[in-house]
């Protein structure tokens, strides 16, 4: 046995299944995945994509040439590469072919609140959901086993609670990893290809024909009647006054909460295994869905005509993030003690590091009132309420083409700004920039350069100098690209050199021709750039303004000394000395 | 084995070493032979987010990964606004383990919020619940800064209280830390005992 946390067994599940090329894109809770695979199990070609739907279609590649093939990503990243799952959905398998997302249930990280499974119903491919770390390592395995046998992409959701959880997992320390090419098919063709053969030719016997034909109805069919004797799906007959249907965590909260119960625990959440949905509806009084996310498998059975309580109960967002087994608790044994959290504790709203140059942006941003869409990036802090730099912000990429579209609305008499980080600019934000170009737009770009997908934990970029398969020769340059694709003005500057990035970014802003700005500094605490000497607020120049807290550093507090009184001071351990809360200060207080 | 097994809450903010903690913490009691499930509520650590860590360790399989509010037995805190965040969720006999440090929320120093008017120490000591305060600042010394290495802190405080064996503890510690940190690791979990032999719970 060994301890591990969800996305150590998922790793150690593709090793086991014999995976040989695993890509995708960062983002919480799923990153680790990839971190695992590529660290421990050296045989594995794993990449870092330039984005989701790059990664899936690397994946999908893999498949066809026969080996099986793994695609990590977290949900909001699957929305970008749901156009490749659709292609990919209904046609010839050779290589298992499995995506493991990660659903971030509980807004952990900060994520939307999204689910995954919506992608089983919309292309209709199996979903498979682990409760724990051995059944983590388990369906990973079982996930590629189906993907062939079936021949569909498989679904592997994991969630937040999964990722992070660390229990017990039986392990053959002596396995010895096994590939094997299976090549099934010569072609390989998206449904559309595939529904006008069916209607056309179904029933031809000509070879031509039939080498394209996939009954894919017919897979998932077999798949959904198989499904009533798989063993990731469990009932447990017990007392016939409440049933649940569960799958996920949220199997170990009914359990431990209702122990009484009679429940079918789904590992393969969609389709759902029909039969044994309806032994246990006849067997209890009450049947209850308990399950994260969105009402989906509640719908699906629903459909069936099969009357469950899911959501009339258990009311979904905002008025919950996701199940705890106090839920359960509350809800259905009410005379259970209430324990309630105690009132007027604050939040801790996230902050930057200290030092990070996206601070420096933050503040030129604010100081001249330029008004600026943020991507998600380390960034978008600067959106919060106590800095007010951003006024924009949507999806990973998007902020060069909002830019845009607001000045072209306004007839750029007031040019906005799209801020993006250099992940954001290689994952979708470069055709952004080309889009404007070609259409004539005077946008202005700042790209922050800081050599990595920080707020993930810094993986590589394509610029960047380090990384899984990177080779100097290999590296892309931002200033290089942006010159090839038009832009006429670009500009690199060092983020620390507070007065030079301000200029730069005041004269992109004046001029009237589209321009980009690259401001470049390592994120520091990817990188851990060496600290200067701390700086300290002299509490008799002082006047407590509070225009350095509001730069958003994550050194600078405001505390009740000894004697009771406020004052606003820099936190000498977390102080890196960048020396940017100095230029916010008008009466000089604050010196190194 | 007559400790059939315990709910532990281990909270604080980024950048205390939590998750060593409960990696050393786990590691013991694997080797007593329990099962274990430690499931970490992690904000955004690196950027002063709360940490929250549930470990669970029992005779029997650990089913639910979060701990109910109501059955906790011990809560190891090393911030103590987070302390205040998990005292509803202790038993009745649960009890504390909090230390005075404390990290201004953004909030509050953004006045996006308004600060708690009480003294938060003496919040978790009238919380009716058998409580433990350490206030690091009393063991400051210019040769061993302390909030550095409160997780080992807190390590030996708990093993001294529990009565577990501190040979076996070390020993954990040298197996997981890198070998240039073994030292000031050991000197900080020696502090740590004779800080718990003083220690005088409250009330
Ligand atoms: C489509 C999508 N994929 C992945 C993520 C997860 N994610 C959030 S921020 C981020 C990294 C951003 O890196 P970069 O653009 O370089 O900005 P930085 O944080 O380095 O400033 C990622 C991958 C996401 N939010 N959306
Ligand atoms: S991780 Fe890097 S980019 Fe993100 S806030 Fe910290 S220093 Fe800035
Ligand atoms: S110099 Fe100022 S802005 Fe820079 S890290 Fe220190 S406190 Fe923060």
């Amino acid at each position: 046995m060994k301890m591990m946390n969800g996305n150590e067994a998922v790793a150690r599940g593709a090793f086991e299944a014999g995976v040989k090329v695993a890509s995708g894109f960062p983002g919480t809770p799923s990153t680790e995945v990839m971190d695992y695979t590529q660290q421990r199990y050296p045989d594995i070609y794993c990449e870092w994509s330039t984005n989701e739907k790059v990664g899936l279609e690397v994946a999908i590649g893999a498949s066809f040439a026969g080996y099986r093939s793994l695609a990590v990503m977290k949900t909001v990243g699957l929305h970008v590469a749901a156009d490749a799952l659709g292609g990919a959905a209904g046609s010839q398998i050779n290589g298992g072919l499995v995506l493991v997302v990660g659903d971030d249930v509980g807004r952990i990280a900060g994520d939307d609140y999204n689910d995954v499974r919506h992608y089983g119903n919309m292309f209709n491919i199996p979903v498979l959901e682990p409760s724990d770390s051995q059944e983590a390592k388990d369906l990973m395995i079982r996930a590629f086993e189906i993907s062939e046998e079936y021949s569909t992409p498989v679904i592997l959701k994991i969630t937040s609670v999964i990722c992070k959880t660390t229990s017990a997992v039986a392990i053959d320390e002596d396995y010895t990893y096994k590939v094997k090419c299976r090549k099934k098919y010569t072609v390989s063709f998206s449904k559309v290809i595939m529904t006008t053969m069916m209607m056309n030719a179904k029933g031809s016997e000509h070879p031509k024909l039939v080498k394209c034909f996939n009954d894919f109805p017919a897979h998932m069919k077999r798949l959904a009647a198989d499904s009533n004797g798989f063993d990731i799906n469990k009932l447990e007959l017990k007392g016939n006054k409440i049933g649940v249907i569960t799958a996920g965590t949220p199997y170990f909260y009914t359990k431990e909460v209702l122990p009484d119960a009679s429940i079918l625990k789904l590992g393969m959440v969609m389709p759902l295994p029909e039969k044994l949905i309806r032994e246990l509806a006849a067997h209890v009084e009450k049947l209850y869905v308990i399950e994260d996310g969105h009402d989906i498998m509640e719908k699906n059975i629903k459909d069936l005509g099969i009357v469950v309580i899911g959501k009339e109960l258990f009311p979904k967002f905002p008025e919950m993030m996701r199940f705890t087994p106090d839920i359960i608790e509350e809800k259905l044994l009410p005379d259970a003690p209430k324990r309630t959290l105690m009132e007027g504790i604050p939040f801790r709203l996230p902050v930057s590091c200290a030092g990070c140059s996206h601070l420096f942006i933050s503040q030129i941003l604010r100081k001249h009132k330029i008004k600026a869409s943020a991507d998600v990036t380390c960034g978008l802090i600067g959106c919060f309420p106590h800095m007010e730099s951003y006024s924009l912000q949507k999806c990973m990429g998007s902020s060069i083409a909002l830019a845009h579209g607001y000045n072209v609305a306004t007839d750029h008499k007031e040019k906005f700004v799209g801020m993006i980080g250099d992940g954001g600019f290689w994952a979708t934000g470069i055709n952004g920039l080309m889009n404007l170009i070609f259409n004539d737009s005077q946008s202005t770009t700042i790209i922050v350069d800081n050599s990595c997908l920080a707020m993930t934990g810094g993986q590589h970029v394509a610029s960047s100098e380090f990384g899984f398969n990177y080779k100097p020769e290999n590296k892309l340059e931002i200033a290089k690209v942006c010159e090839a694709i038009g832009v006429k003005d670009i500009v690199t500057v060092d983020a620390y050199e507070f007065e030079n990035l301000e200029k730069a970014i005041l004269n992109a802003v004046k001029a009237d021709t589209n321009s980009v700005v690259i401001v470049e500094k390592p994120c520091v605490t990817k990188f851990k750039l060496p600290k200067g000497d701390a700086y300290s607020i002299d509490q008799e120049l002082c006047t407590q303004c509070r225009k350095c807290i509001n730069i958003g550093c994550l050194a600078i507090e405001s505390k009740k000394g000894k004697d009771g009184k406020v004052e606003i001071v820099i936190n000498e351990d977390l102080c890196v000395g960048c020396g940017l809360c100095s230029t916010a200060c008008k009466f000089d207080a604050i010196k190194s | 084995m007559q400790d059939t097994g315990k709910n532990i809450i281990i909270a604080g903010v980024g950048g205390q070493g939590i998750l060593l903690f409960s990696n050393l913490l786990s590691k013991y009691y694997m080797k007593l032979g329990y099962e274990l499930k430690i499931s970490d509520v992690i904000g955004l650590g690196q950027r002063g987010g709360g940490v929250e860590s549930h470990f669970r360790y029992s005779t029997k399989p650990v089913l639910s990964p979060f701990i109910k509010a109501g059955d906790v037995d011990y809560l190891l805190s090393f911030e103590q606004t987070e302390t205040l965040r998990y005292l509803h969720c202790l038993k009745e006999d649960g009890i504390v383990f909090s230390s005075t440090f404390e990290l201004s929320t953004s909030s509050v120093n953004t006045r996006l919020e308004k600060d708690m008017p009480e003294s938060k120490t003496e919040l978790i000591k009238r919380s009716g619940l058998k409580t433990f305060i350490i206030d690091p600042e009393e063991y400051k010394s210019t040769d061993f800064d302390i909030s550095k290495m409160m997780n080992i802190v807190m390590l030996a405080i708990y093993a001294e209280f529990r009565g577990y064996s501190h040979e076996e503890m070390i020993q954990i510690v040298r197996e997981s830390v890198p070998e240039k940190f073994i030292a000031g690791n050991i000197k900080a979990y020696e502090k740590g005992i004779s800080i718990a032999r003083e220690m005088t719970p409250n009330p």
